[in-house]
């Protein structure tokens, strides 16, 4: 019983924390920093302590399920805690409570502060919902949730383009993605096979984790606050997608295909990058993809310590990105010598002109982008704009009546 | 005709951004190749070019108004001395142009523009006569297009799109690659060549980039292998139809659209040696060519890809805007407009610009009259100290260190304290015990020829040491590859983790625990590379200029300082600037070491009863490192205890008082907690505001240090030790000025421009700083490179221009300004407000050209007990008092961490 309580608290805390948040400050109630910053923070503690809770009570009484009814007709709210989804819960409520009191200090006196904390808040919830959702169901509302506010916080400083356009793009490769998991329920519910859901669900872990040929967003993500870029980017976000296959149970050779395409291909892309934001994005998309040959291979428990030991790193490493200089200093003080010159071995393993090749490819970042929004997505924009231009010439061909304002129908 | 490019790119070179790399950055006037200029001028022509704020918003200097801190005695002093005036009312039965101001001035008006006032005009309405005779009589105004001097600007203008968007990324990234000193795994092949070589070896090879903008481009790069720079821009410029008269305005414009990193490359290409790594052969016009050769691929394909639509509208109309602001105010002032085109005329010429100009020379005013008024009511009241000084403390002038100073005389009567430029007059190449590179500590106009290297002496733990440095080098790089990074993310995850706990919620702790097997650094000497005669004239030089050596105390302290914090790309632009954006520790040191040689003390006929010491101080974390203490004669070992014992407690007190300007702080912070508050703040990894550095910079004070003995200045004030009586033929007071005018009015101006327009001249919020080759940030993963400060660092700045008191007579200022070009242009042209301050208490504010003499307004003049009576509990800027000397205060100082640290 008590296990099921804990269950519903740690989904439930924060998504009623979200909602009450938004409300007041809907309401135009002025709530101050410290007020608003301890409630999202009070709220992933409470989760990440049910999620402890959850640990010890199944241990001994096995895996946790609880059925709150059904939404509406098929739709069941279950959720479920087990070996798989306790830990990665409560990996991530545990960080979003963490960057939450970092960023009490980060964001202190921003004017987007209370804004910020309630897009951690709706992250924290739905990663939660996610996690700990019984149904593929009840998990795409999470996902759904989860990637509205990443998109959002990618354009959190919204009176520049650039974090604008990259929340846009981030937000548009999820929408490409969520074709592959709504299909994915779709084919489920209709008894549909195993291989055609795994193939589906794949195709939605590409685009939430990055994986190649879809990841051109991720290095453009890091717009946000460092504190969000690195709960999300370097840690919870793009961890769901092998979270999503090791939930349904999904390996094969494809998955092995897409993660050993990725880590060669981010590996490759991430040497040649220069700000440090860029080179730790890299880095990510390099070991999320390990984690998918992992699970690929069916090392599933292999894959979960990875998961969760490589968020913790790199979500530490990207909030000291900001101190890179004073480490570099102190570091070359330290060695008493320059830092090693890195990448050598590609001086003497490579003729110069394959070097060149595979450098311009490299900082390219390897023509997966220009590929995909020149070739795929402005073809597609290109058509149908032929299209509309030859429908323009024929209505005008076949009607009698000239158009009244020529001009304006451009 | 390749022969042009050269000119054409020097002179554009000149308006680029002066900042060079992060890692020492030097303060200087943002506007610094504008300073010919009178600064009212500068500031808009400067607007106008680089499509910044020239004053402070319009908004914000009536905040100003409204709370009192701009008075209407300013507004009508400012008024009366800046407006031409015949004394004939505008109009019949109107104001005079004087009244007008003063009355304009007084009152935000918000003109709707554009659509707006359009929507409004037709929704309301007849407005009567008035508005009917104002339209009549409104001027007709053609729209006009801005400048166009760009190619760019003509396809954007045509089609709606942007080439920039094309070809900026790709620059952007080249760029990066080939000035990165360490970022990259991989380092750009060939770059050693030069960017363009570069360029062409990289982009010249088939099989390129898919983006359909660059069709075409590896053949022309092959076409064009062996052009030069010069010859690739010319054809470029060619291409674009561009004529060749306005080839200048194109190159300007060209550099100017990504001009962090363009800047950034020029830096390079005359500074090398300030790489912090090892530069590569920056050329301007390699980088000029890269970015024309993408201009022309990125416009011609937007010319081919979408068709021109845009129109631009010619035809005259009234102006509108101007008519209904003159037709709102003439209600306001209730002035009934009988001769409109007079009233049109008068209300069109206090337009905006204007406006914020007048505005803010009030607010420049009321902040002049608060400081002379202080330091005049101050003489009355300031008492030279009659007794033999127990020890006296030579500090930069850092207006950072005038809390430290008061504090220090104010808890210890009987210590003196100066202040000169804190390199100390030792201009030298430093290497210290582990630096690997000499690095110059010396103001940037000095090229030092003299190397000074801090040599170990006796055991280090060097290896333990190199060997934790190496496992994080590893750790760092290793953890972004694929296999070492799969091994080391499964090893280091919970390593990852309690790093994550600690420094999110323990920030002060987890430095600590970073730390604790660092040990004491090994004990070390300095070589110094000077003759005895060199020495001899640097000390001597800064103890006469300061004063010291007509009677110097037992124990005389030098103290650099500089700033250690983390989360912060900007750090060393809290150090010293004097030293050249270093830390000026080295220096005292090294003064210390000359003024103890035997030969030097002789030569000087120092006394035997006076020792040396160097300190260094932390401005972050107030803490204080001694230098050479095992060299003290034991004669001078305890009066050397009571002074650092009586600093100490100086620097509990200045970080109490610094404390205040932090929101995290509460306003009834503890004494005792107030330098766990400000290490706090130094080492926590999400904290962007480590101090607030140089930010309320506003005064600097030339002159003797009994006349602002016991003045609370608010630590806005720099204070520059300046001994009349020892300077007959002007030779000291010339040499600080042109060291301290040009240096106190970088740091003052750099602060102005980034506070008025933080995105345009600072860069912006720090909090989505990403940090690119070691060498600046970007906002995000590909921007241009920010320069100036963060808004974090300049928030609570207040733009006033220095106002430069100088303890001389008008006089003799004036003979110096007309000898020396540079300081005549800074304080002529008005970038810095210069005061004369003669010896008998008489002042003339340098005005229009001429000193004027100055009468004292204010009467009220607070004299208190403690500096903590005038700052306790506030957070705002706070005005001049007099604090009266030795009232006893229990200070908790920690002996051990200040000498630990």
């Amino acid at each position: 019983m008590s296990g099921q309580v804990l269950l519903v608290a740690a989904v439930a805390v924060p998504l009623v924390t979200v909602f009450v948040l938004a409300l007041v400050l809907w309401s135009g109630r002025p709530l101050g920093e410290r007020a608003v910053s301890n409630l999202v923070i009070l709220a992933a503690a409470v989760s990440a302590v049910s999620g402890l809770g959850m640990a010890v009570v199944s241990l001994v009484d096995g895996p946790i399920a609880v059925s709150l009814g059904t939404w509406f007709a098929d739709f069941p709210l279950r959720l479920r805690a087990d070996w798989l989804s306790i830990p990665v819960a409560t990996m991530a409520a545990l960080l979003g409570c963490l960057i939450g009191a970092f960023s009490q200090r980060y964001l202190h006196r921003d004017p987007g502060f209370r804004r910020f904390y309630l897009l951690l808040a709706l992250f924290v919830a739905a990663v939660e919902l996610v996690v700990l959702a019984g149904t593929l169901d009840l998990l795409i509302v999470g996902w759904e949730l989860a990637g509205l506010a990443s998109a959002l916080l990618i354009a959190f400083f919204h009176h520049r383009n650039g974090p604008v356009a990259h929340g846009l793009r981030a937000f548009i490769t999820y929408r490409v993605s969520d074709i592959g998991l709504v299909g994915a329920a779709v084919v489920e519910h209709r008894g549909g096979s195993h291989t055609a859901v795994g193939l589906l669900l794949l195709w939605a872990v590409i685009g939430k984790s990055a994986q190649f040929p879809l990841g051109g967003w991720l290095p453009r993500a890091m717009e946000g606050p460092t504190p969000s870029s690195a709960i999300c980017y370097g840690a919870i976000s793009v961890s769901l997608g092998p979270y999503l296959l090791l939930r349904n149970g999904i390996n094969g050779s494809a998955v092995v295909a897409v993660g050993v395409v990725t880590a060669v291909f981010a590996t490759l892309v991430g040497r040649a990058q220069t700000d440090i934001k860029s080179t730790l994005a890299y880095a990510s998309m390099t070991q999320i993809a390990l984690v998918l040959v992992e699970i690929g291979l069916g090392l599933e428990v292999l894959a979960l310590v990875h998961l969760l030991a490589h968020a913790a790193l790199r979500s530490a490493q990207i909030l000291r990105s900001p101190s890179l200089l004073h480490d570099h200093h102190h570091l070359e003080q330290a060695l008493n010598a320059p830092l090693p010159r890195t990448g050598k071995h590609f001086d003497w393993l490579l003729p110069r002109g394959a070097q060149a090749w595979l450098y311009r490819f490299a900082l390219e970042r390897g023509y997966v982008d220009a590929f995909l929004v020149d070739r795929v997505v402005g073809g597609l924009v290109r058509a149908v704009r032929g299209l509309d231009a030859a429908g323009e010439r024929w209505v005008r061909r076949s009607s009698t009546r000239p158009p009244a304002h020529p001009a304006v129908s451009r | 005709m390749s022969g042009l490019i050269g000119p054409l790119v020097e002179r554009a070179a000149g308006l680029l951004p002066e900042q060079g790399p992060l890692q020492a950055f030097v303060h200087h006037n943002t506007l610094h190749a504008f300073e010919h200029l009178p600064f009212a001028d500068a500031v808009v022509r400067a607007g106008e070019l680089f499509g910044t704020e020239p004053f402070p918003a319009e908004a914000e200097l009536h905040g100003h108004v409204r709370s009192g801190r701009i008075t209407h005695a300013d507004i009508d002093a400012v008024v009366a001395a800046e407006v031409a005036d015949d004394g004939a009312p505008i109009m019949p039965g109107g104001p005079t142009r004087r009244e007008f101001h003063a009355l304009r001035l007084r009152h935000l008006v918000d003109v709707p523009r554009g659509a707006a006032l359009s929507w409004l005009l037709a929704e309301s309405a007849d407005l009567g006569v008035t508005w009917d005779c104002l339209r009549e009589a409104a001027p007709r105004v053609v729209p006009v297009a801005g400048p166009m001097p760009r190619p760019r600007d003509r396809v954007l203008a045509a089609t709606g799109v942007d080439p920039d968007q094309l070809a900026h990324p790709v620059l952007i990234r080249l760029t990066a690659a080939f000035l990165d000193q360490g970022v990259a795994y991989w380092p750009m092949p060939g770059r050693d060549g030069g960017l363009l070589a570069a360029f062409v070896a990289l982009y010249g090879k088939p099989g390129g980039p898919p983006d359909r903008f660059l069709r075409g481009l590896p053949a022309c790069l092959r076409a064009h292998r062996d052009w030069d720079a010069e010859r690739t821009i010319a054809w470029a410029l060619t291409e674009l139809e561009v004529p060749e008269p306005e080839w200048g305005e194109a190159v300007l414009a060209t550099l100017l659209s990504l001009r962090g990193w363009a800047g950034m490359v020029r830096h390079l290409e005359l500074r090398p040696d300030r790489a912090p790594v090892a530069a590569p052969p920056a050329r301007l016009v390699d980088y000029l060519a890269v970015q024309l050769v993408l201009d022309v691929f990125a416009a011609r394909h937007v010319l081919a890809t979408t068709d021109p639509h845009l129109v631009v509208e010619v035809t005259a109309r009234p102006d509108l805007e101007l008519a209904y602001e003159a037709f709102v105010l003439a209600e306001i002032l209730g002035v009934e407009p009988t001769d409109p085109t007079a009233w049109l005329t008068v209300v069109g010429g206090c337009d905006g610009i204007e406006r914020r100009r007048l505005l803010h020379a009030a607010y420049e005013r009321r902040h002049r009259v608060g400081v002379l008024d202080g330091l005049a009511a101050h003489q009355a009241l300031s008492t030279q100290v009659t007794e033999a000084p127990a020890f006296q403390a030579v500090f930069c002038i850092d207006e950072r260190e005038e809390s430290l100073r008061r504090h220090l005389e104010e808890n210890s009567p009987s210590v003196e304290t100066f202040g000169y430029a804190g390199f100390f007059g030792v201009a030298m190449n430093y290497r210290g015990a582990h630096d690997i590179k000499s690095t110059p500590l010396c103001p940037v106009v000095i090229t030092p020829t003299h190397d000074v290297v801090e040599r170990p002496i006796g055991s280090t733990r060097a290896f333990t040491r190199r060997a934790r440095a190496g496992w994080t080098h590893l750790v760092s790089v290793g953890s972004r590859t694929l296999a070492r990074g799969g091994v080391l993310s499964l090893a280091m995850g919970v390593a990852g983790f309690c790093s994550l706990v600690s420094r999110c919620l323990f920030p002060r702790q987890a430095q600590h625990w970073a730390h604790r097997f660092d040990g004491k650094p090994p004990a070390t000497r300095l070589d110094l590379g000077f003759t005895v005669a060199e020495m001899t004239a640097i000390v001597a030089n800064v103890l006469r200029t300061t004063g010291v050596l007509a009677a110097p105390a037992p124990i005389v302290l030098l103290v650099g300082h500089g700033s250690s914090s983390m989360n912060n790309p900007h750090e060393s632009a809290h150090d010293c600037g004097a030293t050249g954006g270093g830390r000026g520790g080295p220096n005292a040191r090294a003064f210390a070491a000359m003024a103890n040689h035997p030969d030097v003390r002789s030569g000087l006929g120092l006394p035997d009863g006076t020792w040396f010491v160097g300190a260094y101080h932390n401005t972050c974390d107030d803490s204080v490192t001694y230098f050479d203490e095992d060299l003290v004669p034991s004669s001078h070992l305890e009066p050397l205890a009571a002074a650092k014992f009586a600093l100490a407690e100086a620097c509990v007190l200045a970080a109490h008082e610094r404390c205040r300007r932090f929101e995290t702080a509460p306003t009834d912070l503890a004494l005792a907690d107030a330098l766990a508050h400000a290490e706090t703040h130094a080492v926590d990894l999400g904290q962007p505001r480590p101090e607030y550095g140089h930010a309320t910079n506003a005064v600097c004070v030339v002159g003797r240090r009994s006349r602002t003995r016991g003045l609370y200045l608010d630590r806005r004030a720099f204070l520059v030790s300046y001994d009349p009586a020892a300077d007959t033929d002007d030779a000291l007071l010339t040499g600080l000025l042109l060291a301290v005018g040009p240096v106190c009015a970088g740091i003052n101006l750099e602060y102005y421009f980034s506070y008025i327009d933080p995105a345009g001249y600072g860069c912006g919020t720090k909090l989505p700083h990403n940090i690119t080759g070691l060498i600046g940030v970007m906002d995000g993963h590909a921007s241009d490179l920010r320069t100036g400060l963060p808004w974090q660092m300049v928030e609570i700045h207040e733009p006033v221009r220095l106002l430069l008191v100088v303890e001389a007579s008008p006089a003799r200022l004036l003979a110096i300004l007309a000898a020396h070009a540079n300081l005549g242009r800074l304080v002529g042209n008005g970038w810095v407000q210069l005061v004369s301050w003669d010896s008998d208490g008489q002042m003339n504010v340098f005005q229009d050209g001429a000193f004027q003499p100055y009468t004292p307004e204010t009467g009220h003049f607070p004299v208190v007990e403690r500096s903590a009576d005038v700052y306790a509990g506030k957070r705002e800027h706070l005005g001049c008092a007099h604090v009266m000397a030795a009232i006893e205060l229990p200070v908790p100082v920690f002996a051990a961490t200040q000498d630990a640290l």
